[in-house]
């Protein structure tokens, strides 16, 4: 009796055991497969639904949630594509990207084993890792065994998402902008011109400081569009396109300069240092902010009187550098990723492989372009209502010297986080901008 | 005890010990192992032997970082563990509505850190703050509550408060520990009021205070979501916690992250001795 107990306990702690060395033999064993199994021998397309499908669970995991504009449309995108097809159920699994966060839970997702089906990313630098590790599949094949698919994009979006490998992992979606969203009733009211070039930006920004309004809406910590615009306004494409890597462009010194030069006009919000970026949007928003760095997909949240009042500029060109005035941030820097086990899994890969076709069909593009006011993907759709601001960021675009990605997509993250981190002491004078970058170089010279 | 219990105490300890193994110990030298390497992102690394070690003693963030904490740590101990005795001490020499204090005082505790910084997000805002919006009302100019000299005791504030009720609820119990009759000699020789507080209430729960001091210095150690939410570690707040988070999961440098993870348990290991060290007295048994 006793021995049996003893026994019966013992087993049970040798499972839990067992099961615990098991979580990490399954992941030693992805990894494997990651590295030798690669996607070479691609069995030919069988998209043709069989006669009677088995349930299939599918796991989408990106950023339409919470208070992102195209939230319902996606969700209704979803919706669609379970009544269609009944056998599958999807799992609508969101986090903003605004948050740091977002880039961690999607690396420890891919690195534990708990992969979502299709993943809206970055592509560049932050999908690196996730395609050097053989997480997610390239997707060359399928776009050209389904030519009405591929034909479906503009080519322009498919040159942007593909990696620097050459070969096309993420699909694009939407396309975006980046900019100086101006509240042209403030301007007005208040006799100010546009800022249309660097002395009017500077006599805007402190006839609107001595008016009591924000001149300039921007976070120090979330700085990514503050360091993205200044940057590009100084070094202008080539010397933003270099990052770090080979030394510090001295045009990126005098980016961080400028801001600094800005910063004493009284700017920035008095508690620039403290908010986050839904907060300075909100100061934007509220029209307590004339002007804001940020991005197409903002627009749609803007309360619909400053929305109405808004048109975007690209960030004026800053003297001594490079910039020509009409360099802009944008094109398409996400899209769908399908996972490596996935598309190893015969039991979910036709349906993943039809919800992503779905997912990314002209429709949904045009449902998705609509809500959040991104560039569309798909070739010749045209949204419908959009706002005025978002019609001027695309003519702003259109008649843009170039159309850079990010500044964040050049360096590695910790790189980026040192200059984010260097924000305030440089533009309160506790640091000079060379010193910042110096730091930066440094951080980037360690992670090659 | 008979020579068949021992197997099933030993049968009945493993378990425990299975699951501190496996989500403490096996993750405590994971780390150590990790703050040898330089890591890039999840999947690549790179031995560099003492270099993170190298890199740390000369990092000016994080001996900013280590003396925001203390300062912190030195406002947690005097307001968080000095409140909540003397809030004990009033409830505990009342008779009537204990219970309700005891909850009142309680409650922030069960609060989740983050929805009590969310709320301080909104008293300290500039633009349209409680706070700035009284002072307006009132005539006055606005403030800026979370500037460079004052965020990190305005972050203090809600830090303070969410744990005093726990500490209370500690020093309560502890109190009622304490026979009667202690008191009772007490009255017959005339002490009463604050001369007994101080002659013996306090004295006799002397190990529950140390229990709490080292408690309140861990805790410190282990402060993020206030930081995190209310200044992301500007103006002068950075703490170890926050600073361990943005290395380790934002900048994904595990590596360095992990360096810092074992200087915070060094740190706060040293720390607790040196109270236990300072608060060293008889231990007293009634």
């Amino acid at each position: 009796m006793k021995k049996s107990a003893l026994t019966i306990l013992s087993l049970i702690l040798m499972m839990s055991m067992f099961l615990a060395a098991c979580g990490g033999g399954n992941n030693g064993g992805n990894n494997n497969t990651g590295a030798t199994n690669t996607p070479s021998a691609t069995p030919s397309e069988s998209t043709e639904p069989s006669k009677a499908p088995d349930p299939v669970d599918l796991r989408v995991f990106s950023t339409f949630g919470g208070t992102d504009a195209a939230r319902e449309a996606f969700q209704k995108a979803l919706d669609d594509f379970t009544a269609a097809n009944p056998h599958v159920k999807i799992e609508n699994d969101v986090m903003s990207a605004n948050d740091d966060g977002f880039r961690t839970k999607v690396n420890t997702d891919m690195t534990s084993g708990n992969e979502p089906d299709l993943l809206f990313y970055f592509v560049g630098a932050d999908a690196n890792e996730i395609i050097s590790s053989g997480k997610v599949v390239a997707l060359d094949e399928e776009l050209a065994a389904d030519p009405e698919w591929k034909n479906g994009f503009a080519p322009a979006a498919l040159e942007f998402t593909k990696h620097t490998d050459g070969k096309t992992y993420a699909i694009p979606l939407t396309g975006f902008f980046e900019g100086l969203m101006v509240n042209k009733k403030i301007f007005a009211d208040n006799g100010i011109e546009l800022p249309t070039d660097w002395e009017k930006f500077k006599a805007a920004v402190s006839a609107l400081k001595a008016k009591g309004i924000i001149p300039l809406s921007g976070p120090f910590d979330q700085s990514h569009y503050l360091i993205e615009h200044f940057v590009l306004a100084a070094a202008g494409a080539e010397g933003q396109k270099k990052g770090l890597k080979d030394g510090v462009d001295p045009n990126w010194e005098k980016g961080l300069a400028a801001m600094k030069e800005v910063y004493d006009l009284g700017a920035f919000p008095e508690d620039a240092a403290t908010i986050d970026l839904g907060m300075a949007a909100n100061y934007y928003s509220e029209g307590l902010a004339a002007m804001i760095l940020e991005g197409s997909w903002a627009i749609g949240g803007f309360s619909d009187d400053v929305k109405a009042n808004t048109t975007v500029l690209p960030f004026p060109a800053i003297p001594g550098g490079a910039g020509t005035g009409k360099d802009v941030v944008g094109g398409f820097g996400t899209g769908f990723y399908m996972s490596k086990a996935a598309y190893d899994d015969a039991a979910k890969k036709d349906a993943t492989i039809a919800l992503l076709k779905h997912l990314t069909s002209p429709e949904v593009i045009k449902n998705i372009a609509t809500a959040n006011g991104g560039t569309p993907a798909a070739a010749g759709v045209q949204p419908e209502g959009l706002a005025q601001a978002v019609l001027d960021g695309f003519a702003m675009v259109s008649e843009a010297t170039s159309v850079n990605s990010p500044i964040d997509s050049k360096v590695t993250p910790e790189t980026f986080n040192t200059i984010r981190a260097n924000i305030q002491p440089v533009v309160t004078g506790k640091k000079t901008p060379a010193e910042a970058l110096a730091e930066a170089k440094e951080i980037e010279t360690a992670a090659k | 005890m008979m020579k068949g219990d021992r197997k099933y105490i030993v049968m009945f300890l493993l378990p425990a010990a299975a699951f501190l193994s496996i989500f403490l110990y096996y993750p405590f030298f994971k780390s150590m192992y990790l703050s040898f390497f330089r890591t890039k992102g999840f999947t690549t690394k790179t031995w560099v032997g003492l270099d993170n070690y190298v890199r740390m003693f000369s990092d000016d963030l994080l001996g900013a970082a280590t003396l925001n904490t203390l300062e912190l740590m030195a406002y947690v101990i005097i307001f968080q563990v000095g409140l909540a005795l003397l809030l004990a001490i009033l409830v505990d020499n009342i008779t009537w509505g204990k219970g309700f204090f005891r909850m009142v005082f309680f409650f922030p505790v069960v609060i989740s850190g983050t929805a009590i910084a969310l709320l301080f997000v909104l008293f300290y805002n500039f633009q349209f703050g409680l706070l700035n919006t009284l002072l307006q009302d009132m005539g006055f100019d606005k403030v800026n509550w979370l500037s460079e000299n004052m965020a990190l005791k305005a972050v203090a504030i809600p830090t303070v408060w969410h744990y005093v009720g726990f500490y209370f609820v500690l020093f309560l119990t502890a109190m009622s520990k304490i026979p009667s009759d202690f008191y009772e000699a007490a009255k017959l020789e005339g002490i009463t009021g604050i001369k007994k507080t101080f002659l013996l209430t306090i004295p006799l729960i002397m190990s529950d205070i140390k229990v709490v001091i080292t408690l309140a210095i861990t805790g410190t150690l282990k402060v993020f979501e206030f930081i995190f939410v209310l200044t992301r570690g500007q103006n002068d707040t950075e703490v170890l916690g926050t600073y361990m988070y943005k290395k380790a999961l934002v900048d994904q440098n595990f590596g360095y992250g992990s360096t810092i993870a074992i200087y915070i348990v060094v740190f706060g290991v040293l720390l607790s001795l040196l109270a236990n060290r300072l608060l060293k007295r008889d231990e007293i048994t009634y």
